[in-house]
């Protein structure tokens, strides 16, 4: 069979180099699509021999994205390595810290990766579709918002993390910051500033995307629908936590297949070679590899924010659970229990759990600041324990993140293995980008720069942090799209670079 | 006295990614007795890297750059070549938006950014292997890299100075 192909090389937007490439059959339909990334090479062979306590500062050196999240699921790591169980108060700075890292990493999706799309238009030219555009098209003031946000944030990231961009607090069973009273007024009152930021961004999405037909009907079209299994951390309630719990797995119907504790999860998951790119897809050992296909039969499974939402029993804060509530009622989702919904399956959807996330993030982080415990000063613990082996997870903005340490009886590393937020979603990528780039691109359509961008939102929609995937760091990210006919040869290019 | 922040770009356990983070430590070290210049490293693009530099009147960034020129090559950038030709490794990160847009959108928004922003691109070869330390003739571009970025920060008042600007040659 005669194919030709388009490429879009890299993909705008995300971490890393990437890239899709379509190829079309005769008929100008879409036969195949992939996406590729580069693999960086010898992680695991860097860290082995050195002392396991320098992981949460080697980790967070992995990515530029989210350092705090590999230096909590390192620090969690050690904790289970030398067998020391953290006291209330510190689990309660570290989940603080985190939730001032999700509110900042959640803001930035939605309001310079994911929301342009929708806020400008995924027609829009690419020039536009940014920041900028959404200052032009809404107003200096959200614009505003969105920095003072960030940079509140890091304030509060830093002054709990002990650095601005690579936080260095975390230790064994420990924190290395305690935090004052004056601390934690100006925390508690950063907190109160990003419930408000919270809920004046579901109400933009409420006012931009579901006061729009168009886009409704986009987020409810087949195109950008899977029906797959879900992954995300549960508290002691079933429902949404970034920092701990058990990892639960609902199928495509919204029944548990599985929970398990984080140290479980090489049971539980296991990895499949394709020949087309070095990357592994992760896929649920219970269920087995099937290819790239939904339904309850495919190992396949998502972790995203639309994934934490379909495995829980509702949000534990009382505003974001209003909003988890209105999102399924919204999108036509039945009661399966008294407090859960049927999975949403519409990955575009994705966009709307986020800043659900984002509210739930807030009011956790007001909560904690308001704790009584919040200011103990005594944040250390002993270590008398022999090394050996130890597992520590969160739920990274991109999924459910692992670190696996083995060490000798010297703390020094033997071992290690991380499975990374976007790790666990190439599947559902490569299936989205594909469902997409078919439905999307037809015989007859004229390939535009816009037509793309819709295959394109189906991949930016899991906002997969590339680097962090390949453990690399964010590029120059030019675009450059190439069409060719049967023959290979160019019929048509876009080419810009990001600037 | 005007405000500087010198930023180094990079991930040092990336082999020759983490150059611009080296020739940044090495800075703080002899800056260190200059109040108004502020020293740090990164490994951020974008808006991030836009937030950094807010409250500064002048700012210096040296990265890494995978171009065709030869490993070590010293490039002097201004935000306009940024536009013209392929970004460094690091003042682009596609998970939020690149330098110049965050730059354009802070200003609008009022935050008070330096005018004056250099880039100090250093030609690279290897960014896909977990190292400490840069290739070889990476590693010796990074003397020739702190004296630019010097002679760089002291050029516009050199006289004015007496600094120990060649403590090393």
């Amino acid at each position: 069979m005669t194919t030709k192909r388009i490429t879009i090389d890299p993909i705008t937007r995300l971490e890393g180099h990437g890239k899709i490439e379509i190829f079309l059959d005769d008929q100008g339909n879409v036969a195949n699509a992939y996406f590729q990334i580069p693999e960086l090479r010898g992680f695991e062979a860097f860290c082995v021999g050195r002392p396991a306590e320098e992981m949460p500062r080697i980790t967070n050196r992995i990515c530029g994205v989210c350092p705090e999240a590999h230096h909590m699921a390192a620090t969690k790591a050690l904790d289970a390595l030398y067998h020391v169980e953290p006291s209330s108060a510190v689990k309660k700075l570290r989940e603080m810290f985190y939730m001032a890292f999700y509110v900042t990493d959640h803001t930035t999706h939605f309001y310079a990766l994911g929301g342009p799309d929708f806020i400008v238009g995924p027609d829009a030219p690419k020039a536009e579709r940014n920041i900028l555009g959404v200052i032009h098209k809404v107003g200096l003031e959200i614009g505003r918002q969105v920095i003072e946000t960030r940079m509140r944030n890091h304030h509060i990231i830093q002054m709990l993390g002990g650095r601005g961009i690579h936080p260095v607090a975390g230790l064994p069973g420990g924190w290395a910051k305690a935090i004052s009273e004056e601390e934690r007024g100006e925390i508690e009152a950063a907190a109160r500033k990003n419930v408000d930021f919270a809920l004046f961004s579901l109400q933009a999405f409420d006012d931009i995307v579901l006061g729009n037909p168009e886009f409704v009907d986009m987020i409810l079209s087949d195109a950008y629908t899977h029906r797959t299994y879900y992954m995300g951390t549960v508290d002691a309630n079933d429902q949404v936590n970034f920092y701990d719990g058990v990892i639960r797995v609902v199928g495509p119907d919204g029944q548990e297949l599985v929970r398990y504790p984080a140290k479980d999860y090489a049971n539980h998951i296991a990895e499949r070679v394709v020949p087309w790119t070095y990357l592994k897809f992760p896929y649920l050992r219970a269920v087995g590899w099937k290819g790239f296909e939904d339904g309850p039969d495919s190992g396949v499974y998502c972790a995203t924010p639309l994934a934490r939402l379909n495995v829980s029993e509702g949000m534990p804060t009382p505003r974001a659970q209003e909003a988890y509530e209105k999102f399924y009622e919204t999108l036509g989702s039945k009661k399966i229990t008294d407090r859960r919904y049927a999975p949403v399956h519409h990955r575009l959807a994705t966009h709307w759990a986020r800043l659900i996330e984002l509210l739930f993030a807030a009011e956790r982080m007001l909560e904690l600041s308001q704790d009584p415990e919040i200011t103990e000063p005594n944040t250390r613990a002993e270590v008398h324990t022999t090394p050996d082996e130890g597992v520590g997870s969160v739920e990274a903005p991109r999924g459910t993140l692992i670190h696996h340490y083995k060490t000798d009886p010297n703390g020094i590393l033997t071992h290690v293995n991380l499975i990374v937020g976007t790790t666990n979603n190439y599947a559902p990528i490569a299936m989205s980008v594909k469902k997409a780039a078919q439905s999307l691109i037809r015989q007859g359509v004229i390939i535009t720069e816009g037509l793309l961008n819709r295959v394109e939102m189906a991949f930016r929609l899991y906002d997969p942090c590339m680097s962090c995937a390949t453990h690399s760091l964010p590029g120059q990210m030019p675009l450059e799209v190439v069409v060719r006919d049967a023959r290979g040869d160019v019929v048509a290019r876009f080419s810009q670079h990001l600037n | 006295m005007n405000a500087t922040i010198i930023i180094g770009l990079g991930n040092p356990i990336l082999t020759d990614d983490g150059v611009g983070v080296l020739v940044a430590r090495e800075l703080a070290r002899r800056l260190a007795h200059r109040p108004d210049i502020t020293v740090t490293e990164a490994s951020v693009g974008g808006l991030r890297l836009m937030e950094l530099m807010a409250g500064y009147d002048r700012a210096i960034l040296i990265d890494a750059i995978l171009d065709d020129q030869p490993p070590g090559t010293l490039t002097r950038l201004t935000l306009a070549d940024l536009n013209a030709r392929a970004a460094p490794q690091h003042t682009a990160s596609a998970h939020d938006v690149n330098l110049p847009t965050a730059l354009a959108a802070g200003r609008r928004m009022g935050l008070q950014l330096p005018d004056d922003i250099i880039i100090f691109a250093i030609s690279v070869v290897n960014v896909l292997d977990f190292g400490d330390h840069p290739t070889d003739a990476v590693s010796k571009a990074i003397p020739a890299a702190v004296q630019a970025v010097l002679d760089s920060v002291f050029s516009p008042y050199a006289a004015s100075l007496s600094l120990p600007l060649n403590t090393e040659n």
